[in-house]
């Protein structure tokens, strides 16, 4: 069992997402950041879609109720287990009652703990993550609070073996697939948007990242579109002229324009991207797009090569 | 007489949006709302049994496919073309729901006296009608329904309310709805019903309501001077 002492910021039990329900309305919730996910399950053994805890921004504290193992991944939020300092990108053993503290973000925003075994949560609709919106998943469907004790599910305990990884730069040159609705917005509004740089906004959330420019004036508009489906990728225009990157807890339709669709490849980088941080993009087409989350699979694939040889 | 959906040719614009989704608008053509979206239901039907999708959204006259990344290419569009170019509104999965329905909502009068008839009159208006449910979105098991008479339409409250009631149906705009779950919201309240229309811990239908199914409100306890 773990216990959190300081919940931080927002600290939530994460998996994959959930799909297959979209056409109710159910949002994907889900890691903002899958690879770190994965990575951090890999190294301790777990299936890499083991739920994990997701921390925004540091200042929590957790408390081991029992000997497990734990991997660290995404951001560094300055770790110590005790007093000593612990690195992101590395597995490593808790003894019963060791307490787990993060400061704030040095670098990055994100961070992942996976605890050998995975979090034990009950599943809704397939998938353990927290759908903050509609709250259910994860733990009582809500962030953690201080006080709240979570359950590890038993798993086969076998010899430690010390384990780092390489983790994935982070990147703020975004890649997305062409607009949709160029037609509609027309090319001026298109080649100014994708010419400018844009500063993140500190409203962002895990529903969606905002973004601020100079030239939001220039990307105002009036258009109102019948309602389409949306999903963590899509980039919406309001008519105000302020981008927002939809991301995981996004609602399933809406009725804005799009800009374009950030390439799989490159929509986990939003998880590291903080408020202030200077976000720039690129059209690119579908072989590039291709090409990027194929260099991604095989990141994954190395490294779980790695990994198993040497269990 | 109108058009007969069965005859009409719908022609959608296909477009990919990235490496696992296409998007199928059918907004441009001609027809009105109810027309073509017996078309993008029947067109769900038909592709769910013909491709792998992880979801499958039907929205305002579109419809969006999700596959497993990387599977879209030439030979995959040019088979979701001939399927759509070669479907007309016809047969699609529905059902019927009757809600049993207090017209006991809080915005009621304020609904009636705006448009100038009687609370009877409104209750009469709103349940005579039969809604389709166009598409869920906004929140699980969310329904925008089609059908809502042009007398009621209502302008939504100049204050949205911050709670809105889990069961409360309403009016807003050109549309009525019920909350499956409580948030926030600026449509009026006109009745409140029991039924579960979302239910987490059911894995195979969570939800009430599927796109294109019917739905009527049924008054009950109109004689009941607690419920009125």
């Amino acid at each position: 069992m773990i216990e959190i002492i300081k919940p931080g910021i927002l600290l939530t039990v994460q998996d994959a997402g959930r799909n297959g329900y979209r056409h109710l309305g159910v949002s994907k919730a889900g890691c903002l950041d899958p690879i770190a996910q994965k990575v951090a399950n890999k190294l301790i053994g777990n299936n890499e879609n083991a739920a994990v805890l997701e921390l925004s921004y540091g200042l929590a504290q957790i408390k081991f109720h029992a000997q497990t193992v734990i991997a660290l991944t995404g951001a560094d939020l300055g770790a110590k287990l005790d007093s000593s300092p612990i690195y992101h990108g590395w597995n490593y053993e808790i003894n019963k009652g060791q307490t787990l503290t993060f400061a704030s973000s040095k670098n990055g925003l994100t961070a992942y703990i996976a605890i050998q075994g995975g979090l034990c949560v009950q599943p809704v609709m397939g998938s353990a993550a927290t759908d903050l919106t509609a709250n259910f998943g994860g733990f009582k469907g809500r962030s953690l609070n201080a006080g709240d004790k979570l359950l590890i599910n038993n798993t086969q305990h076998s010899e430690f073996i010390k384990m780092g990884a390489v983790l994935l730069n982070s990147r703020n040159h975004i890649r997305l697939h062409p607009s949709i609705h160029h037609k509609i917005l027309g090319d001026e509004l298109i080649n100014q948007f994708i010419d400018s740089t844009y500063t993140m906004s500190e409203h962002s959330n895990r529903m969606g990242a905002r973004l601020s420019t100079d030239v939001e004036g220039r990307l105002a508009h009036k258009h109102s579109l019948k309602s389409l489906a949306v999903a963590p990728g899509s980039i919406q225009l309001p008519p105000n002229g302020k981008p927002i990157i939809l991301l995981n807890d996004c609602q399933t339709t809406g009725g804005y324009p799009l800009l374009g669709t950030v390439i799989a490849a490159d929509i986990h980088y939003f998880a590291q991207i903080k408020p202030s941080d200077t976000i720039s993009f690129e059209y690119v087409d579908l072989n590039q797009s291709k090409q990027a989350l194929l260099e991604q699979r095989a990141y994954l694939a190395k490294l779980t090569y790695a990994i198993n040889n040497k269990n | 007489m109108s058009k007969n959906v069965s005859t009409m040719k719908i022609k959608p614009l296909i477009s990919i949006v990235n490496n696992n989704t296409v998007l199928i608008d059918a907004t441009n053509n001609a027809g009105n709302t109810l027309q073509i979206q017996k078309y993008i239901w029947t067109l769900a039907d038909k592709l769910k049994r013909n491709f792998e999708c992880i979801d499958l959204v039907p929205a305002m006259n579109t419809l969006t496919l999700y596959f497993d990344a990387l599977i879209i290419d030439d030979e995959c569009i040019n088979a979701i073309s001939y399927i759509c170019n070669n479907t007309t509104a016809g047969n699609f999965t529905s059902r019927k729901h009757i809600i049993e329905t207090h017209y006991n909502g809080e915005d009621i009068d304020t609904v009636a006296k705006y448009h100038n008839m009687s609370v009877e009159t409104l209750i009469k208006v709103h349940s005579n009608a039969i809604y389709h449910v166009l598409f869920l979105g906004f929140q699980p098991g969310f329904a925008y329904l089609h059908g809502l008479c042009p007398s009621i339409h209502t302008p939504r409250r100049s204050e949205p309310r911050l709670k809105v009631p889990k069961g409360a149906i309403a009016i807003g705009a050109t549309q009525t709805g019920i909350y499956p779950a409580d948030s926030p919201g600026g449509w009026h309240i006109i009745a409140h019903t029991t039924s579960s229309l979302f239910d987490i811990t059911n894995d195979a239908r969570p939800c009430l309501f599927e796109p294109g199914d019917t739905i009527q409100f049924k008054p009950i306890g109109l004689n009941d001077k607690e419920q009125l």
